[in-house]
């Protein structure tokens, strides 16, 4: 929970962060399409310089891109065993008691980890080197064409703020629920079954009434302020793009490019 | 069951860009029967400190002894309700605590924690929501549907019902009218001169440090200003006006008549005894 890094922003100064966030967005979708291209071990490589070269452009530690991964160490390792056992193509590799493994099996493995490490390397470098509140006018301006079929581009786009704004709440909260409910007792990591389903309980009823609570205080606080979500509004901050956006989303289109011209031609 | 800090420093988000250093090389003994009040400004570092005072939050570096239990940086705290059955905290925020449906299941979830029977427990939950001052028929209501001030008695009710040794309260006056906040004071007090329980208070609130409290430790940016004697905190107020803390008003009050030539004695300090230094200056 301490070094919860998942969509969480990082306020530094660099290159990243200062980019235009609708091009931050589409260079994201842009190389999230790249890496569905079936365009083998050269297009990785491709993709996965330009990820590091984002990384460096944003400061963010190497550490900070570490822990955004932890989540998925525990799939990929069960992955690796299902497909060993699963998948029986390719050449065999070697035998452990008379159990064979192929190398297909860990070619697939492997496959699918870079794409899902890839994956969330970029959308960790998005979150944490754009502000939610950025993120969410990019969004906006990227959903207008969307109003013209009547999708509540406005109103997708203030949910999604109000959400990721509350992710970092949220946790805050249950750190801080934890502490009181420790301090009567509550033991949340040795103790036995009942007891730790009662302190999951003793979490869970605080922190729903709370969030419930700041939902209707937030509700109450927009309306006293005239919000109606359907009305035209102008915008304190206004976005521009800038030459080095156009750099950053040509570089990414480049990378389509490559991934399509192997897939295609090689 | 004393407690010995020694060189405590605790850094928020180690290592990250968002790097605090809320306590630095903190250092103090605090004796059995202490009422001790822990003051400074917002940010200070006083929420941080109680916090360790039960383990809640580890040392980064430095350690802390209660008792015989040793809490070291870098080394895994276990077996910790032992501790905490000790050391009972009210934290500032009374309503992260609160979960059960009626109030006597919520103050009786402390005692049944440590073990004690249900039917005890409840008749703890009985004895201590009068001992906060609200009176029984408070019990089978729900903790959701109080005000701000009952929220905060139930919370302090669910922590005295575990009977611990050391009762650490962060704020526990936030939000009570001014009675309320006296009598809360008058329970402490009782608390510790009856039941003889050290007590750390972390206040505001320079009138109750004063008339309640026998020593004053002042944090600032995560260091200890000064540790003193209440009797000598409240001495003179230019200490205090150094420290950027309002005197409570007998000092400025005796600042006036000092200024108007009267001799008062440093250790008057109820309007009683500033009252009577003032007869006598007159008789004489
Ligand atoms: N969970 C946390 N993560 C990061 N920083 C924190 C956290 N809790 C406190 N801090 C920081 O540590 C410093 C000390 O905070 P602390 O809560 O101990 O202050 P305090 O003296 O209790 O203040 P107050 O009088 O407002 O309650 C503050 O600068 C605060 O921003
Ligand atoms: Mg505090």
């Amino acid at each position: 929970m301490k070094n919860f890094t998942l969509g969480r922003y990082m306020p530094i100064d660099s290159f990243m962060h200062t980019l235009d966030p609708r091009a931050k967005i589409v260079s994201m979708f842009l190389l999230m399409i790249a890496i569905f291209i079936p365009a083998g071990f050269v297009g990785y490589i491709t993709i996965g310089l330009v990820i590091v070269l984002a990384i460096y452009a944003s400061k963010l530690s190497l550490r900070f891109m570490w822990n955004a991964l932890k989540p998925i160490y525990f799939m990929l390792t069960f992955l690796l065993i299902i497909n060993i056992l699963v998948v029986k193509s390719g050449d065999p590799l070697f035998t452990v008691f008379g159990f064979t493994i192929y190398t297909n099996a860990i070619m697939h493995t492997l496959y699918i980890a870079i794409r899902l490490i890839y994956m969330i390397l970029i959308t960790t470098l998005l979150t944490a080197t754009t502000k939610p509140m950025d993120m969410t006018t990019g969004l906006e301006d990227l959903m207008v064409p969307l109003k013209k079929l009547h999708v509540p581009a406005h109103e997708i786009a203030m949910i999604i703020s109000i959400a990721l704004r509350f992710i970092p709440t949220l946790i805050e909260e249950t750190q801080r629920i934890i502490k009181a409910q420790s301090s009567r007792g509550v033991d949340l990591q040795e103790g036995k079954l009942m007891e730790k389903i009662m302190a999951v309980l003793s979490l869970i009823v605080p922190l729903f009434v709370s969030a419930y609570q700041r939902a209707e205080d937030l509700a109450n606080a927009m309306e006293a302020r005239g919000y109606i979500p359907d009305r035209k509004r102008t915008r304190y901050k206004q976005l521009h793009i800038h030459f080095r956006d156009v750099c950053v989303l040509l570089l990414c289109a480049i990378v389509i490019g490559i991934s399509i011209g192997i897939a295609i031609w090689l | 069951m004393p407690i010995e800090v020694r060189k405590l420093s605790h850094i928020y988000n180690e290592d990250t860009t968002l790097q605090m250093a809320a306590l630095n090389e903190i250092s103090t003994s605090i004796q059995d029967g202490e009422m001790l009040a822990l003051i400074g400004e917002t940010g200070s570092g006083k929420s941080t400190f109680v916090q360790h005072l039960n383990a809640l939050l580890l040392p980064t570096s430095g350690e802390l002894q209660i008792d015989d239990r040793i809490i070291r940086a870098n080394e895994k705290a276990t077996q910790l309700k032992s501790l905490r059955k000790k050391v009972g905290l009210v934290f500032q925020f009374p309503e992260y605590q609160l979960f059960e449906e009626t109030i006597l299941k919520d103050i009786a979830f402390g005692p049944k924690n440590f073990g004690v029977s249900e039917e005890e427990a409840n008749q703890l939950a009985a004895k201590y929501i009068q001992v906060v001052g609200l009176d029984l028929s408070y019990l089978e209501k729900s903790p959701f549907e109080c005000s701000g001030g009952e929220k905060r008695r139930i919370a302090i009710a669910g922590i005295l019902a575990m009977d611990p040794d050391i009762l650490v309260f962060d704020e526990p006056t936030a939000g009570l009218d001014p009675k309320g906040a006296k009598d809360m004071m008058e329970l402490f007090r009782e608390l510790n001169q009856k039941y003889h329980k050290t007590i750390i208070l972390v206040s505001h609130d320079m009138e109750h440090v004063m008339n309640y409290c026998d020593r004053v430790i002042v944090l600032n940016k995560g260091k200890i200003l000064k540790d003193c004697s209440v009797k000598e905190f409240f001495k003179e107020s230019d200490l205090l006006y150094q420290l950027n803390i309002d005197p409570p008003s007998i000092l400025k009050l005796k600042d006036a008549l000092r200024a108007k030539g009267f001799q008062i004695d440093d250790d008057a300090l109820t309007l009683e005894s500033v009252a009577a230094c003032i007869k006598k200056e007159v008789r004489s």
